[in-house]
């Protein structure tokens, strides 16, 4: 198992170089001088040759593009993506805020998605067939394949001006994550829950529910064995969704106001402050081979037969 | 009973997880519209962007925002040039020396005294990185900036200059900083903290979520009525529309790009609802479609279609309909109350007729079965270029789509972002595009600086035949210290741009405030990108 592990962190690192030199490369595939760029963001509005001479040597843009990207990656290891265009500070005050704050709405999510999506998948598991099963489900394919935006603006008007129950915005209680977290978790509970529930119909067929139920095993006893293997199956969907949540909260967080990374990173594509997307990028490829790893790894210790497969 | 269970505890789980991930401390920034009894003394105002670095001698700060902080020596008003910073200012009789005599007790927010020593600073702070500030023309032109005594300063220019009281009274960058916010004795690296001299303090900023200005209480001015003015981020218009009907936010304006993040349907709603009241300033700018007369294989490059396209457009609907009626037709790049601009123009009618006589006496025949003129096997079809942000552009871009059909010439829009519509200005990768002038305060100078600079319309007007001329006419006025041959040389020039069609006027924009109804004393600055918050009050 060791050896696995040893083996899947390494398989990590190379793929980690390459999306560092795509992150840094594609600064350089604009049309536009990238000191010209620099200077767009920074919203000088006369830019003349001699600024942009100026600003190429304050950048070193007048480096070799090799030395420019080492030093870069050799920075970034050390958590100094260097300073943002716009906001002239740090990247990593603009970058670290955010993305704690889309991790706080991602990990709630996750959590209301897997508690909703076991609910959900149980129930229609066990009323396979049934109005209760039927009805989830149709419910949850209307609500899967409404649009996210329309979906809040909908809650958000009902809830919060129409009850007056929940802020229609802003990260400032509790009460915030409630609108943007039922977003969230009913775009993806709705998928999710039916992994659950065709899984856990499959294990309901094996042989060793009904040698159980033929031995008299209480009925609760049964469903928890039966859930045990039906999540194996879905612990790497849910390892991949909280990557997956964390780069496509964009919809959500515009909406909600909610100051993560999904806005920050659209503010920095509409404004082209290169050092913040390419730190953006480079942590959210990092966050998605982590969890690639980790759940594979998590995978194989469940099923000893995945070990061999690398 | 046993599902039940597992339910039951799913949906716990979920709760505590909700509990868990969230951090305290409830806060409701504006009250209530509703609320009576006591007079309100805060404003709430809903943001697209954030304030951003609030280094006033830099351009990414949010410009209402820097407005409410930083002051100029001198203010730019209807009535003409007034005093601000400085109470009073003597011009030498060849043009090259401004004394100003500053206004005694001011401090800044850190408590810092306002003096001449601090104002020179600050000049001098602007002036060694002037690189970064050619487009105001008075950089290129100080020569020398001292303090003679404790409250008088002045100002030497290499050559006489005429409009530097103007550009002293502007936005950015001749603002002033507390000398102890500077880094390295400049500003150009940044700066350790953000204290202007103005009526209000940067209390709180908490990136992409809000900023909080304090009254400053001791402003040589009198402290504002409103102690608190809070500038929240909300990026989608929807979100705002609808904390606007809580009372989440309260206030509401026209933004720095000429957007309203909320659509005038939307306004008369609230308008509606008795909690609101819309003011509109007079007009500030013209929104206009600009034509690429530079752009190789373009059809925008003939005079003719660039004609035909404005007289194509019909600006009484567009102004009544899509704008309810908010704001009016323009004829020209700059209606008549723009300095120097009122000389008598001619308009070009909306007429189809004549439109179609246009392209058709210049080559462009109606070709295919789609009625789409071409012209040497190149078709008439145009790109044009909106924010995709903006309430009412696409619609425009439509209904301008419509009108165009009818004569043959094909549109195809392209809704974008407005810094991506900014780099098209730039690098010249456009047919038409959506723009509007820099408004009253700057204009007509500032406006016509940008016809000559590649960052703004170079490429547009690069492709006309008396280009060159345009551009030296363009040089020539600034420096020209006469009044007579200014308003000869921006006649010319306006009448060039005018008779070559390139900058086609839709409608006069303006401000719009969506304020609490009771709100008093909202009016407005000669710019398009302030608000004089210090004058309201609730009754």
């Amino acid at each position: 198992m060791g050896a696995y592990i040893v083996r899947r962190a390494l398989i990590a690192i190379p793929l980690l170089a390459m999306i560092s030199f795509a992150a840094f490369v594609f600064q350089h595939l604009s049309p536009l001088d990238p000191a010209e760029v620099v200077l767009h963001s920074q919203g000088v509005p006369k830019i003349t040759d001699e600024l942009i001479a100026e600003t190429r040597a304050e950048l070193g843009m007048d480096r070799p593009f090799l030395i420019r990207y080492l030093d870069w990656l050799v920075s970034c290891l050390q958590l100094d993506f260097g300073k943002s265009y716009v906001a002239n500070q740090p990247v990593w005050s603009l970058l670290g805020p955010a993305l704690l704050n889309t991790l706080k709405l991602t990990l709630v999510s996750v959590a209301a998605i897997l508690a909703l999506s076991v609910a959900l998948g149980v129930a229609c598991a066990l009323k396979a067939g049934r109005w209760l099963d039927k009805s989830i489900r149709g419910l949850s394919f209307v609500l899967t394949s409404a649009p996210s935006y329309w979906l809040a603006a909908l809650m958000v008007w009902y809830f919060s001006v129409k009850l007056d129950l929940l802020p229609t915005s802003g990260m400032d209680s509790a009460r915030s994550y409630v609108l943007p977290v039922a977003v969230i978790a009913i775009g993806y509970a709705g998928i999710y829950f039916r992994v659950i529930r065709s899984s856990m119909l499959g294990n309901l067929n094996e042989d060793y529910v009904l040698y159980g139920r033929a031995c008299g095993l209480p009925e609760s006893t049964l469903v928890r064995r039966v859930l045990k293997n039906s999540l194996q199956v879905a612990i790497s969907i849910f390892g991949m969704a909280i990557p997956t949540i964390l780069g496509s909260t964009v919809v959500v967080e515009n909406l909600f106001a909610w100051p993560g990374l999904g806005t920050l990173s659209v503010r920095s594509v509409l404004s082209r402050d290169f050092p913040v997307i390419q730190a953006y990028v480079l942590v959210l490829a990092a966050a998605f081979v982590l969890f690639n790893a980790v759940s594979d790894i998590a995978s194989a210790a469940v099923n000893p037969k995945l070990r061999n497969d690398l | 009973m046993r599902q039940r269970s597992v339910i039951g505890l799913a949906a716990l789980a979920m709760v505590m997880a909700l509990l868990a991930g969230c951090s305290g401390g409830e806060k409701n920034h504006a009250e209530a519209p509703s609320d009576k009894g006591k007079v309100r003394t805060e404003l709430t105002y809903a943001a697209a962007k954030d304030i951003n670095d609030m280094n006033p001698h830099l351009y990414t700060g949010s410009m209402p925002a820097q407005g409410m902080v930083y002051e100029s020596l001198v203010e730019n008003t209807p009535d003409g040039i007034k005093p601000l910073l400085a109470e009073s200012w003597d011009i030498s009789e060849d043009g090259k020396t401004y004394t100003f005599h500053l206004r005694q007790g001011v401090t800044f927010h850190d408590g810092e005294p306002f003096d001449a020593e601090a104002a020179v600073k600050n000049i001098e702070a602007v002036q060694s990185n002037a690189a970064k500030h050619s487009w105001i023309q008075l950089s290129t032109k100080i020569a020398d900036v001292e303090a003679t005594d404790e409250h008088t300063v002045r100002l030497t220019l290499t050559e006489p200059y005429y409009p530097t009281l103007l550009e002293l009274a502007m936005t950015r960058p001749y603002v002033f900083l507390s000398p102890r916010d500077f880094v390295d004795g400049g500003t150009k690296d940044g700066v350790k903290g953000y204290h202007g001299t103005g009526p209000y303090k940067l209390a709180e900023h908490q990136t992409d979520r809000y900023a909080v200005f304090e009254a400053n209480e001791s402003y040589w001015g009198g402290a504002p009525k409103i102690a608190k003015v809070t500038a929240k981020v909300l990026p989608a218009g929807e979100t705002t529309f609808l904390a606007l009907q809580k009372g989440e936010v309260d206030f509401l304006f026209t933004d720095d790009r000429g957007t309203d993040s909320i659509d005038v349907e939307a306004m008369r709603r609230l308008e509606d609802s008795g909690d609101y009241r819309i003011v509109r300033s007079d007009p500030m700018n013209t929104k206009m479609i600009v034509a690429n007369s530079g752009k190789q294989g373009s059809p925008a490059q003939e005079t003719a279609v660039r004609e035909a396209l404005w007289q194509s457009i019909d600006r009484e609907t567009i102004g009544k309909q899509i704008m309810s009626g908010t704001e009016t037709p323009a004829e020209t790049l700059f209606s008549t109350n723009v300095n120097y601009a009122d000389i008598g123009l001619k308009p070009r009618d909306f007429d189809l007729d004549q439109a179609e006589k246009k392209l058709e006496d210049a080559g462009w025949k109606p070709s295919g079965g789609d009625g789409i003129r071409a012209k040497d096997g190149t078709p008439l079809v145009l790109k044009l270029y909106y924010d995709a942000n903006s309430a009412s552009q696409k619609t425009e871009a439509e209904f301008i789509q419509s009108t165009a059909r009818q004569i043959g010439m094909k549109l195809e829009l392209v809704g974008e972002e407005s810094s991506s519509i900014a780099s098209r200005r730039s690098s010249g990768d456009y047919d038409l595009l959506f723009n509007q002038t820099w408004g009253l305060a700057y204009d007509p100078q500032s406006t016509i600086a940008a016809f000559a600079s590649e960052s703004s319309y170079y490429h547009a007007t690069s492709g006309i035949a008396s280009a060159a001329e345009l551009y030296r006419k363009i040089d020539e006025v600034t420096a020209s210290a006469n009044e007579e041959t200014r308003k000869v040389l921006y006649k010319d020039i306006l009448t060039i741009v005018h008779d070559e069609a390139i900058f086609i006027p839709l409608t006069n924009g303006s401000v719009t405030v969506v304020a609490p109804s009771d709100l008093q004393g909202v009016s407005f600055k000669q710019t398009q990108f302030e608000l004089p918050f210090e004058k309201m009050y609730f009754e």
